[in-house]
């Protein structure tokens, strides 16, 4: 038994660090890629990014920020622009705020590592090393992430806060790895030119560490069909959206005790249902689909696994409703004022 | 560290007699603390703000824009207590909450005090924190105020003085205990042979308090600390004292209250609380019943608390017992409930309200503190000696315009206690707040948070302002 806001805290503090370690990913092999490109004279940089403001659902917020986009606005906007509620600044301030509110669930070494993360993308320091070394800064924030999900693994009990933290981790990589598909999901009814698919197909490899993986299964030819069998529908690759999802599958059932193959709430019947889907099907299907279909399809569910997992768990309706028919989650701006008012308390 | 620098003032030093000896009390931790090595003590240093920065012992400064974390400054020279002195600080602070809990049961429901003509009814009327919604409501064993933090300080004759009573949700404790825990890593040696008691029992202590109090004497209550929340200066002790505890910390938003009763929201569903030991005033607790922006608060709280299906501690309204100006009559209160002279004295206070007092005031505003009534922390305060021109003729407007709203005190030479600023001991401005708990009984806890005011001739402690803090070490003989 925990407090609900305990484990929904747990929940976004490493989905957030997973989600800045995954933007992280993007950023740096996207910047790579565009070196190629502009080497080889294709493309404008801006058409080169389209494609990844639109994966991670951030177009609208760039356009309004950026109504006339320069060189390097992308890739700012993406990594330390507080105005941008998704960039991984945000998502890193956000983890830490929420491991602040549990410090007392999570071990010292968890937080003093999200400290640190914090302080890298929080000061000039680290503004400075990502105008020098763009490449260093990303490795640093997923060397970090990956120091934080060890940290985790080795100091913290294996309690129901463990499986709300991996949930949230989980679920969001799934998402992630999905979107990494969707940036390249124009170009995955072949050209014909395949030296520029293997190109862009490898980059989308390389930024789910995905690479030596696919060379042991598949060998060095790259194909969009081997790319999206092994990230979508791998059960031994640990990014895999099928991998993540038969673990956050288990952890679900473990939290609520009911045996996997039956569920007992929301969410436990939509990673079932989404597990199955994977199991049965193929890259065949999904280039049958369209790969942009079918991966829109499967956020969707992926985001209504998310919200069941907060209905189930924080809000609890179930028990709520029958007592309180308009209660619901207090929205933003009392958001806002609790942190005024909760500073207004002394003696 | 080097002690022969070190002189006491013409005001009453802690350390050395007017003669300049040592008082024999601390002849011992001084002796051991100047034998150390300035390499010895930097070290020493050193490790003690390592140690307060990892365990994240911090407190918010507000005012900045997103409220700046700081280390709690900490002197490493103890603050010594002798068993003497610290039964009559004792006995005054038992004698003061019985007192306090009284006058609260009795302005709460049938005001005798005020019938007859002890307090005039103005003041607990007009106090901001009296809450009339809540006379003539029981609260569990008649008790209001379970936690009391009350600030004492010495005068230039040593007597020990109450500056104010924080019977709200006074805050500190936890500090003491950190700083006895890292007093006795860093420096193990001093502790050897020294009868220091110990304060490690107050978690403990606490949470037979909040038992004591649990709805229908249930043997094994739910209990809780509810807290603003992270952005809140005393986040970290309320965190701090809740795993000490191990009980849950809970925001309002944790709670929900029900049919009269009040649940905490959790991933296995409902479960009910009985006792809530809340760390937010009054104001917020409950937006149906006091502030209706509250964010803080769990509406119907306050209706299960009226239907004893729920106990806060502290009561509801205790603020109007530590208010400025009931504070200048809790001396009456002693008399009139327990026929008794105070043990502890307390310092003259000018009510602006009273005309005599007022005119007394404004003529003499350079030479008094001025107070508001309802504030605390050290804000809204005037300290006429170092005030500017400006700040005068503010404050003379404010009185003006709001005496009730306003007391005034003589500036009273806080004693001094060597402090250690940039490796040299040097005399610095210190006040004390124990805690006591009333519960099954009334328990002083042997210590307390020994503030330190760190700039030269300041007389503000508060943590907000520039202040730090010592151990406090209160001897068993």
């Amino acid at each position: 038994m925990m407090l609900s806001r305990v484990a929904d805290h747990l929940y976004w503090m490493s989905r957030q660090i997973e989600r800045a370690e995954n933007l992280a990913r993007l950023v740096r092999v996207s910047e790579e890629m565009l070196l190629d490109d502009e080497s080889l004279g294709r493309g404008s940089a801006q058409e080169y990014w389209d494609p990844v403001l639109t994966a991670t659902a951030m177009e609208a917020t760039f356009r309004s920020l950026y109504p006339y986009p320069e060189q390097g606005d992308t890739s700012n906007f993406l990594t330390l622009d507080g105005r941008n509620p998704d960039s991984i600044l945000s998502c890193v301030r956000a983890a830490r705020e929420n491991a602040r509110s549990v410090r007392d669930k999570i071990s010292d070494e968890m937080w003093t590592e999200i400290n640190a993360l914090y302080m890298l993308v929080n000061s000039p320091e680290g503004a400075l090393l990502l105008a020098r070394s763009p490449h260093s800064f990303y490795e640093k924030i997923i060397t970090s992430s990956m120091l934080f999900d060890g940290i985790t693994e080795a100091t913290l009990s294996r309690d129901e806060g463990w499986n709300f933290l991996q949930l949230g981790r989980l679920l969001e990589r799934a998402d992630m790895t999905s979107r990494f598909l969707d940036i390249r999901s124009k170009s995955a009814t072949s050209s014909g030119d395949s030296a520029l698919e293997s190109l862009q197909w490898g980059a989308v490899l390389r930024a789910c560490s995905a690479h030596a993986s696919y060379r042991r299964q598949h060998g060095g030819e790259i194909s969009v069909e081997r790319v999206v069998d092994l990230l979508l529908f791998s059960n031994e690759f640990p990014r895999s959206v099928r991998h993540c999802l038969r673990r956050a599958d288990e952890i679900l059932h473990d939290i609520s005790g009911t045996p996997t193959g039956r569920y007992s709430n929301a969410s436990e019947k939509i990673t079932g249902a989404l597990l199955a889907r994977l199991s049965f099907a193929g890259p065949s299907e999904v280039m049958a689909r369209g790969l942009h279909a079918y991966i829109d399809e499967l956020q969707v569910q992926l985001n209504s696994a998310g919200q069941a997992v907060f209905e189930s768990y924080v809000l609890l309706p179930g028990e709520i409703d029958r007592h309180f028919p308009r209660h619901s989650r207090q929205d933003s701006l009392s958001d806002w004022q609790r942190e005024q008012q909760q500073q207004q308390q002394q003696q | 560290m080097i002690l022969s620098d070190y002189k006491g003032a013409n005001l009453f030093d802690e350390l050395v007699d007017s003669s300049g000896t040592i008082r024999p009390y601390y002849r011992s931790v001084a002796d051991k603390l100047t034998g150390l090595s300035p390499e010895e003590l930097s070290q020493k240093l050193r490790s003690l703000e390592l140690l307060f920065l990892k365990q994240g012992i911090t407190f918010t400064v507000y005012g900045d824009e997103q409220g700046t974390e700081r280390v709690f400054p900490f002197d490493p020279f103890p603050r010594v207590v002798p068993a003497h002195e610290w039964e009559h600080i004792e006995a005054g602070l038992i004698q003061r909450i019985t007192a306090l809990n009284l006058f609260l049961y009795d302005v709460y429901h049938e005001q005798r005090i005020l019938k007859d003509g002890i307090i005039p009814p103005e003041v607990v009327f007009g106090a901001s924190h009296f809450r009339p919604e809540f006379v003539g409501v029981s609260v569990p064993k008649d008790a209001y105020i379970h936690v009391c933090g009350t600030d004492l300080i010495r005068d230039s004759d040593g007597r020990y003085l109450v500056l104010e009573d924080n019977g709200r949700c006074p805050s500190g404790v936890s500090y003491v205990l950190e700083n006895r825990a890292a007093m006795k890593r860093v420096f193990p040696q001093l502790f050897s042979a020294s009868g220091v008691r110990p304060v490690d029992t107050y978690p403990s202590d606490l949470l037979a308090t909040l038992r004591h109090i649990a709805p229908r004497e249930n043997p094994n209550p739910t209990m809780v600390l509810l807290t603003p929340g992270v952005h809140n200066s005393a986040y970290f002790e309320h965190s701090f004292l809740a795993r000490q505890m191990s009980i849950e910390i809970v925001e309002g938003r944790d709670l929900i209250a029900i049919d009269g009763f009040v649940y905490m929201r959790t991933t296995r569903g409902l479960r009910q609380v009985d006792v809530i030991y809340r760390r937010i005033d009054d104001d917020f607790l409950d937006p149906q019943v006091f502030r209706k922006d509250s964010c803080l608060g769990v509406p119907g709280l306050v209706d299960a608390v009226r239907r004893g299906n729920v106990a806060l501690a502290n009561a509801i309204g205790t603020g109007v017992a530590d208010d400025k100006v009931t504070y200048a009559y809790v001396p009456e209160m002693i008399k009139y409930y327990l026929c008794q002279e105070p043990i502890l004295d307390q310092v003259p206070t000018y009510l602006a309200w009273r005309d005599d007092d007022k005119k007394y005031i404004l003529d003499n505003l350079p030479k008094l503190v001025v107070k508001a009534a309802n504030e605390s922390g050290g804000y809204g305060m005037l300290i006429g000696p170092t005030a500017t021109t400006a700040q005068l003729a503010e404050f003379r407007q404010k009185i003006l315009l709001t005496p009730r709203n306003y007391i005034a005190q003589p500036v009273v030479n806080f004693s001094q206690h060597p402090t250690l600023i940039d490796g040299c001991l040097e005399g610095r401005h210190v006040d004390l707040r124990p805690f006591v708990l009333w519960g099954d009984t009334v328990k002083v806890l042997p210590g307390g948070l020994t503030r330190v005011a760190l700039k030269r001739g300041s007389i503000v402690v508060n943590s907000s302002q520039g202040g730090g803090s010592k151990d406090t070490w209160v001897l068993a003989s």
